[in-house]
């Protein structure tokens, strides 16, 4: 725990003084909002147009693989991955505070792309704010339990940064799957499918439990 | 086994032949017995590719790493040959290749994922850091078939695809071609499987021969 604690607070410490993961999640994600904005023409889309949950999931997880690229880019430098392979612990806890950190800065730039969205596609999340947080949250957890796992591997390899989204993509479509049908419950009934939330905390379970488990071999120097 | 296989194959090939033809579809239904077959081989290659990325991990033993490699690749095979069989039926029978049903799109899902498996393979150093990592994803990987058949309900969408592994939804006289089909297609994943390991342990051979005459390095 207390290391999860230390890895956590080092990792937001890093990025507080550079600053260079956040800042380009939330302009990479707000483009992202733009350039969606012109695949949907037409005068109004008043009234929550249907494919808008889709399109603010597409925004959300471009920006978690931007900031996730960076997640051990950092720690590539200096061989300071080495040394945390070297803290003699159990590396599930490592896995959990980078995972802690990453999830806080895709927390952050789901609030601010999700308030941008609501102005550029007129729908309707703020009177649903409460369940709205609460399914992005759950969306999120997936998205970094895997998200950190997969960073670990395509760091070390060749073309990193395009591993990451290969890697992910496609074992991200159940969670996408739950995440845009809550998202559009929410958006149309004013309250999610009991299915699409379970199959979200069914997701996020499974992806925290196995990557706890298989950062051991990730993290191996 | 190659006599075997063969010897499968024509018998698989004679009774699908002498298959009653589907009152609707004709003969055109006969695909079926390459289809599923095949969708089981490529589900047993993909289990293996987890079973053999476990074992490694837990044994650290390269000749798990081999069955790892071998079984993503021969199941990927397979998973193709489901792929294509399907959308030849479909052109015919719904009038087009590709309809919207969630099982297509989790099989082509499975496809993608095992074609980034082979990505990660050819784009990590190789050695044992190639094999943990291919070993974390095959896991990882075979833990969508679950996740995917709990997301299919969220769409309730069953109508384009019969019932699984039910035997009652085979018609009369076609459960016994099935089984053949079956049988044949499993045996011909494990002799493709087989040869595909045979390769993989010259491969390494080879390595390893190179790896000892190699000349020193002047550093």
């Amino acid at each position: 725990m207390n290391v999860l604690r230390a890895v956590l607070w080092k990792d937001l410490l890093s990025e507080w003084r550079s600053r260079d993961r956040l800042p380009a999640m939330l302009v990479f994600a707000l483009l992202t909002v733009v350039v969606l904005r012109f695949s949907q023409p037409g005068a109004s889309l008043a009234g929550n147009p249907p494919g808008a949950p889709g399109l603010l999931w597409v925004a959300y997880v471009f920006a978690a693989v931007l900031g996730m690229n960076r997640a051990f880019a950092l720690e590539l430098e200096n061989e300071a991955l080495a040394g945390l392979a070297l803290v003699p612990v159990d590396r599930g806890w490592i896995f959990l505070g980078k995972a802690a950190a990453n999830l806080l800065l895709l927390a952050l730039a789901q609030v601010t792309t999700g308030l941008f969205f609501e102005i550029l596609f007129d729908v309707d999340l703020l009177s649903v704010a409460a369940p709205f947080l609460g399914v992005a949250l759950l969306g999120a957890v997936g998205l970094t339990a895997a998200g950190t796992l997969f960073a670990g591997i395509s760091v070390r390899t060749r073309y990193r940064e395009v591993m990451l989204p290969l890697l992910l993509f496609p074992l991200l479509v159940p969670l996408l799957v739950g995440a845009v049908q809550a998202t559009a419950g929410l958006l149309g009934e004013g309250r999610a499918g009991p299915a699409a939330l379970q199959l979200l905390a069914v997701y996020d379970g499974v992806f925290l439990i196995a990557s706890f488990l298989l950062f051991e071999y990730v993290l191996d120097e | 086994m190659g006599f075997l296989l063969l010897a499968l194959t024509a018998l698989a090939g004679f009774v699908i032949l002498r298959a009653p033809a589907d009152v609707v579809q004709g003969v055109l239904y006969k695909i079926l017995f390459v289809h599923a077959p095949a969708a089981f081989a490529a589900y047993l290659g993909f289990l293996l590719t987890a079973l053999g990325g476990a074992l490694y991990l837990w044994r650290n033993d390269e000749k798990w790493d081999r069955l790892d490699v071998a079984s993503a690749e021969v199941g990927l095979v397979f998973c193709t040959l489901n792929i294509v069989t399907g959308p030849i039926w479909a052109k015919a029978a719904w009038g087009k290749p590709w309809v919207w049903d969630p099982r297509l799109v989790v099989t082509a899902l499975l496809w993608v994922t095992y074609l980034a498996y082979g990505l990660l393979r050819s784009f990590s150093e190789p050695g044992a850091r190639a094999a943990r990592f291919a070993a974390v994803y095959g896991i990882a990987g075979v833990l969508l078939i679950p996740l995917n058949y709990f997301a299919i309900d969220l769409f309730g969408g069953r109508a384009q695809h019969p019932e699984n592994l039910q035997r009652g939804s085979l018609g009369v006289g076609i459960a016994g071609p099935f089984l053949a089909g079956t049988l044949a297609m499993l045996v011909a994943f494990l002799y493709l499987l087989m040869l595909r390991l045979e390769i993989q342990g010259l491969r390494v051979r080879r390595d390893r021969v190179d790896h000892e005459n190699a000349p020193e390095d002047p550093a």
